[in-house]
């Protein structure tokens, strides 16, 4: 069987407070594993460990105890960095250099160059959709061009494994639908994706299996579609239905003894009017 | 806090070990440079204190040349007693320019003794005469200071041998001032001749005086001036030298 | 974008390279990626004060003795370069470590298979680099301007003194004795040594400061007090005083460098030749300095919850 992308075991994070007795727990005995080619849903209210739990996977912050591997390799080591590409929420980069120079200095920092490194930067820019911005500087970028700047460079070295902390946290409608769209990409090219997010609706899309945390402890893992299927009701949607044929469907329903919820119009998402009143 | 206290406590042990090093180093730097900057408390009460944390911090140099050019203006404004204050600072910072030393002789015995001699707040001639000569003192006293500073220089008794040569006319001592100054390679070239006028100007010293000018008169036409030529004379005539040997002839007129 | 026709290559056979525990060449990149920063961040503009403080000092002058002209212009040149290398260095190095935090940018380099050994080297690199150039330009431009004027002087002297060779000479040889000597080059040298020292300290600093002004506040206080460390050590090693007095001044001492080691150019200026073993311990003095500041930075950096 083939290694976990994640694993983490029984981790615990325990901030002391400075000149105080109390202690803040920021992470308590999680343990959870991602498997290769999955994306990952990390959700949580604010406050709830999230950052704190990739920060000690990506090694930026130490774990009080418990262990974290990448693909079987000790994540507090910076060989495992190798596997990893990560864009944090809000990034802002270098402003004064250009989408290009940005992209070339993290792949130096990766042990790329020459030309190699030339045509994995001309072929991120084109994936992300910045080809035309490669010259352009990052001080005049909108918060979606920074988003999908990070998100080259996160991919650089060709990581296994792509860490996101609210990928499309500020990025509008249609920012927000490239990234997810790059989401799915990367997830059919077998990349590995660990995703930190609010937004419900977007990991509703991507994810395959989501984990919730509250107050530093997994309170809930699992398949998503296992997780919000409601067992005991199903969703019949009807175009051209007559008043008369739903009138027959609710009292045969009723004779067979089940029980009608709810009975209305669906509505287009609001993302779907909105892309296309703004096309 | 065990990590701050290590690193102070690593701080600590590096500290340990470069004192004796940067003891050893100063050591070597003032040797270098001589005096140096060994700035004092008194300096300090002089400049005030933000320039003397000024001239602590390296720019010595600099807080030098702010009060030279306010001698500068002290100088235009014939303020004596305020030009060799300041110099008095400058020449405290700054022992190793020479310049300072130079110029503060020069305004004191030159300048400020010539301003004394036609003083108009001062009507009697012999007090006129007493305060040119006490400037010309301090004159000297600077470039006394400023040899003592830099003893491996020739300048400075260059100029004190030209204070006392043609201001307060101590004929011995601007002998010996000249000496010395010849004695570096970089000299003036007239620095021995200037020793050998002034020698033969000290009554008692003829002899000596007249070995000096006879070398100088054999080492060639260069060192043949007239000045040369009159002190040889003066001296043969002082030593009773007989006219056959004297070495000097005046051209005697053609019949 | 998602219909664009570009598609991902797969992840990661090459990656898998083996990792090198120390690479110049990351070094390299975040050095360059500093340098670049600062660079367009138009740090060199401060060049154009320094030009003003150049030509203030070399054109205003003429009231003043030639001498003593060259005297100005060399020390004001100098202590101008001496303060504005020290400032650049304070004021660049100690925005580097918080800006990086702040934008997240740490982040993604550190998320990157680079130690944070090398990222600290990377950044102080970047710093001297940029000192590095800095002084090369202001000692180009200061060098320009002192051979502009003794070539005005000079000038002055032949029209002057154009008929008597003898005195013609011996003023011209007083006038390049005050001008250009080799021991200003060690003057400079000192200046970015004293520069690239308080690189090294501002970087330490900032690994564990709290903000940027506490950063650059406690620089000031050590360039401050590292001036007075010559006294402190008289002090230390002459007799009377109490106990509690010479143990805190002895810490003093101890703790700070001794800055005065690194002002070499006043008396360079006052015309003295440094031997060239004591400038080279004075320079290994420096390294020393530059060289334990990084590793204690790096002792603070190396478990910093970022």
């Amino acid at each position: 069987m083939s290694e976990p992308a994640i694993s983490i075991r029984n981790l615990t994070k325990v901030y002391p407070i400075p000149f105080k007795r109390e202690r803040v727990v920021a992470v308590h005995d999680l343990s959870l594993s991602v498997e290769p080619g999955q994306v990952y849903g990390l959700l949580g209210p604010n406050g709830s460990g999230k950052s704190t739990t990739m920060k000690i996977l990506l090694g930026l912050v130490s774990a009080t105890s418990g262990t974290t591997r990448i693909f079987g390799r000790d994540s507090t080591r910076v060989e495992s960095h190798e596997e990893v590409g990560y864009l944090p929420e809000n990034p802002y980069f270098y402003k004064f250099l250009t989408a290009g120079e940005t992209l070339r200095f993290y792949g130096r920092l990766c042990g790329m160059g020459g030309q190699a490194l030339r045509d994995r930067v001309h072929e991120l820019l084109a994936v992300v959709g910045l080809e035309d911005a490669e010259h352009r500087r990052l001080g005049g970028f909108s918060k979606g061009m920074l988003q999908r700047i990070g998100l080259a460079q996160a991919l650089i070295q060709e990581p296994r494994l792509l860490v996101l902390d609210e990928p499309t946290a500020g990025v509008d409608p249609a920012g927000s639908r490239d990234i997810r769209d790059l989401i799915l990409q990367f997830k059919a090219r077998g990349i590995t994706v660990l995703l930190c997010s609010h937004l419900l609706g977007q990991v509703q899309e991507v994810c395959d299996r989501v984990g919730i945390l509250h107050k530093g402890r997994l309170v809930c893992e699992g398949e998503l579609d296992k997780l919000v299927a409601i067992e005991n009701q199903t969703q019949l949607i009807f175009e051209n239905a007559s008043p008369e044929l739903l009138a027959r469907f609710e009292a045969e329903a009723a004779a067979c003894g089940a029980r009608l919820v709810e009975k209305s119009k669906p509505h287009a998402p609001l993302e779907r009017f909105f892309l296309e009143v703004t096309k | 806090m065990k990590r701050v206290a290590a690193i102070l406590l690593l701080l600590l042990a590096f500290g340990a070990a470069k004192f004796p090093l940067e003891q050893r180093i100063g050591e070597a730097h003032r040797a270098a440079f001589f005096h140096g900057a060994k700035l004092n408390i008194s300096l300090r009460e002089q400049i005030g204190q933000g320039a003397f944390l000024a001239a602590l911090s390296g720019f010595r140099g600099v807080i030098a040349d702010i009060l030279a050019l306010q001698a500068n203006d002290a100088w235009e404004n014939t303020q004596w007693s305020r030009v060799h204050f300041l110099y008095k600072q400058i020449t405290t910072l700054e022992p190793r320019v020479t310049v300072y030393w130079e110029m503060a002789a020069y305004y004191m015995a030159y300048d400020a003794a010539a301003a004394a001699l036609q003083d108009e707040k001062q009507p009697r001639q012999l007090l006129r005469v007493k305060a040119s000569r006490e400037y010309m003192q301090l004159g000297r006293e600077f470039l006394e200071d400023g040899v003592s500073n830099n003893p491996d220089r020739f300048v400075l008794y260059n100029r004190l041998g030209h204070v006392l040569m043609t201001k307060l006319h101590d004929h011995y001592g601007a002998y010996e001032a000249y000496t010395k100054a010849a004695q570096f390679p970089d000299c003036m070239g007239y620095e021995k001749r200037f020793a050998a006028y002034e020698l033969a100007q000290c009554p008692g010293y003829e002899a000596q005086a007249y070995e000096l000018l006879l070398g100088l008169y054999r080492e060639g036409p260069v060192e043949r001036t007239s000045t040369l030529l009159k002190r040889l004379a003066a001296v043969e005539e002082k030593l009773a030298i007989p006219p056959e040997q004297r070495v000097y002839k005046p051209p005697t007129k053609n019949p | 974008m998602s219909d664009s026709p570009t598609t991902l290559s797969t992840p990661a056979a090459a990656s898998l390279a083996r990792h090198r525990a120390f690479s110049l060449v990351r070094i390299g990149a975040l050095a360059a990626n500093t340098l670049l920063d600062l660079i367009r961040q138009k740090v060199f503009y401060f060049l154009i004060v320094f030009a003003l403080v150049l030509i203030g000092c070399s054109c205003f002058m003429d009231f003043i003795r030639p001498e003593l002209q060259f005297q100005v212009i060399k020390d004001v040149s100098l202590g101008a370069m001496s303060i504005f290398t020290w400032l650049l260095s304070v004021l660049a190095t100690a925005m580097l470590l918080p800006k990086d935090i702040e934008d997240r940018t740490l982040y993604t380099i550190l998320a990157k298979p680079v130690p944070r050994f090398e990222y600290l080297l990377g950044k102080l690199c970047g710093v001297l680099l940029l000192l590095a150039v800095s002084t090369v330009i202001m000692g180009a431009m200061f060098s320009v301007v002192l051979f502009a004027k003794e070539q005005f002087v000079v000038a002055g002297l032949r029209h002057e003194l154009g008929g008597n060779p003898a005195a013609l000479a011996e003023a011209l040889k007083g006038v390049y004795a005050g001008t250009f000597s080799s021991a200003l080059v060690a003057g400079i040298i000192a200046i970015y040594l004293k520069a690239a020292i308080f690189a090294a300290l501002t970087l330490f600093i900032s690994t564990f400061a709290s903000s940027y002004i506490f950063t650059v506040v406690i620089s000031v206080a050590v360039y401050l007090i590292g001036h007075l460390v010559p006294m402190a050590r008289d002090y230390c090693l002459s007799g009377g005083g109490g106990f509690v007095a010479k143990a805190t001044v002895a810490v003093v001492a101890l703790l700070f460098p001794d800055l005065q080691l690194f002002n070499l150019t006043d008396d360079i200026v006052a015309g003295n030749a440094i031997p060239l073993p004591i400038f080279l311990h004075t320079c290994g003095l420096g390294f020393l300095y530059i060289a334990v500041y990084t590793c204690v930075a790096y002792f603070t950096f190396a478990k910093k919850e970022l």
